[in-house]
């Protein structure tokens, strides 16, 4: 269960959040976004990232964050820092929706989500760490939040029951 | 010196921006009122440019849910462009052209969403027709795509189209008055780095002569 009087700590968009032993990580709406949780059982240390595109390849901006390979690496780094270990690491992700339906536009901007998801995938293949479970695609926005004094993952989508990841 | 950012605009720029915004507006208020069969007027809107975060923020909270029609912009000037309805306008809206209203987004059905994705299109059209007009520039437009969903979510799509070039969104806010009521309204105009350029060369001059 999610200790409600835990403290919330929220992670924007293009953000990252690390917190150890207890508090509530949030990162709100996800939509063609992708939310990471890493969590390490063994001493309670979780992260929570929340990026928005696939790759920092090319990119003018300075937000390593925003990007998956970048932010993923950058998130591994700061965990290592803290005491977590690769070979604990669970993996849980979110996100990568489409958001529009039913125009040019949609087409065109619509397969983001899906590429976000492919290169979240790739890159946690590339760092070893299985995605233990995982809540991609679709069409509607999602809230996520980790618990770091259980590590427990859920998910909240408009119009439907929260759900645990 | 050309621009990088949406926030190196200077006060010029944006007083120029929010001429346009008070001109495409005026002109889409008109084009809407023809279609609700009530006299819509607007405000003159407010330029802002707000990183990410900041803007939901200052739109509403990211789990608001709104409804929100995006159109794609090619030829001289590329980028999206993004017009979001919320409930109280949605509701207005639909009283005015359908004769219901609806107390969630979850009772938008096909006939409902055809409408407001037309009133976002004229929105966005005309004021789309209005820079081009002022600006000398070709503007072709997609077909609209629509929305309903979370705010953080539906605005994450333009976002992530600038996402390579910026952190930061470009609102449009102003007031649509029906009647007695006032309804707040947000166009977000978003061109790429090289067409925002582009544009201030043509409406403001002197961005490229700078250097």
């Amino acid at each position: 269960m999610i200790n409600k009087n835990s403290k919330e700590i929220k992670v924007g968009i293009a953000d990252m959040k690390i917190a150890r032993q207890e508090g509530v990580l949030i990162t709100h709406a996800l939509g063609s976004c992708i939310g990471i949780t890493i969590y390490d059982p063994m001493i309670k240390l979780g992260a929570l990232i929340h990026i928005m595109l696939p790759e920092a390849t090319g990119a003018k901006s300075s937000s390593v964050y925003k990007f998956a390979d970048t932010g993923i690496k950058e998130t591994l780094r700061k965990l290592g820092a803290f005491g977590g270990r690769k070979n604990r690491y669970i993996c849980k992700i979110a996100g990568g929706a489409q958001m529009f339906a039913g125009g040019g536009a949609a087409g065109a901007l619509g397969h983001i989500g899906e590429r976000n998801a492919e290169s979240v995938k790739k890159v946690m293949q590339e760092e070893g760490i299985r995605i233990q479970k995982q809540d991609v695609g679709g069409t509607t926005a999602r809230t996520m939040l980790m618990d770091v004094s259980t590590g427990e993952v859920k998910l909240r989508i408009i119009g439907k029951p929260e759900i645990i990841l | 010196m050309s621009i990088k950012s949406y926030e190196e605009l200077d006060g010029m720029a944006l007083d120029v921006m929010r001429e346009i915004g008070s001109i495409g507006t005026g002109s889409a208020a008109t084009a809407l009122s023809a279609l609700v069969g009530d006299t819509i007027k607007m405000t003159v809107p407010e330029i802002q440019i707000k990183e990410f975060n900041d803007a939901i923020d200052h739109l509403g909270g990211p789990e608001d849910i709104v409804a929100a029609i995006l159109v794609q912009m090619s030829e001289d000037v590329k980028g999206t462009m993004l017009f979001l309805l919320r409930m109280d306008f949605v509701n207005a809206v639909l009283k005015r052209i359908l004769g219901k209203e609806i107390e969630n987004f979850f009772q938008l059905h096909e006939m409902e969403i055809s409408v407001l994705t037309e009133v976002g299109n004229i929105m966005l059209s005309s004021y789309a027709s209005a820079i081009s007009t002022l600006a000398g520039m070709d503007i072709h437009l997609s077909v609209p795509a629509i929305a309903v969903n979370m705010l953080g979510g539906i605005l994450a799509v333009p976002m992530a189209e600038l996402g390579y070039e910026t952190d930061q969104l470009m609102l449009i806010n102003g007031k649509l008055i029906l009647g007695n009521e006032k309804h707040d309204s947000t166009i977000l105009m978003l061109p790429d780095i090289e067409s925002l350029n582009k544009l201030m060369n043509k409406l403001v001059g002197g961005y490229d002569q700078q250097e």
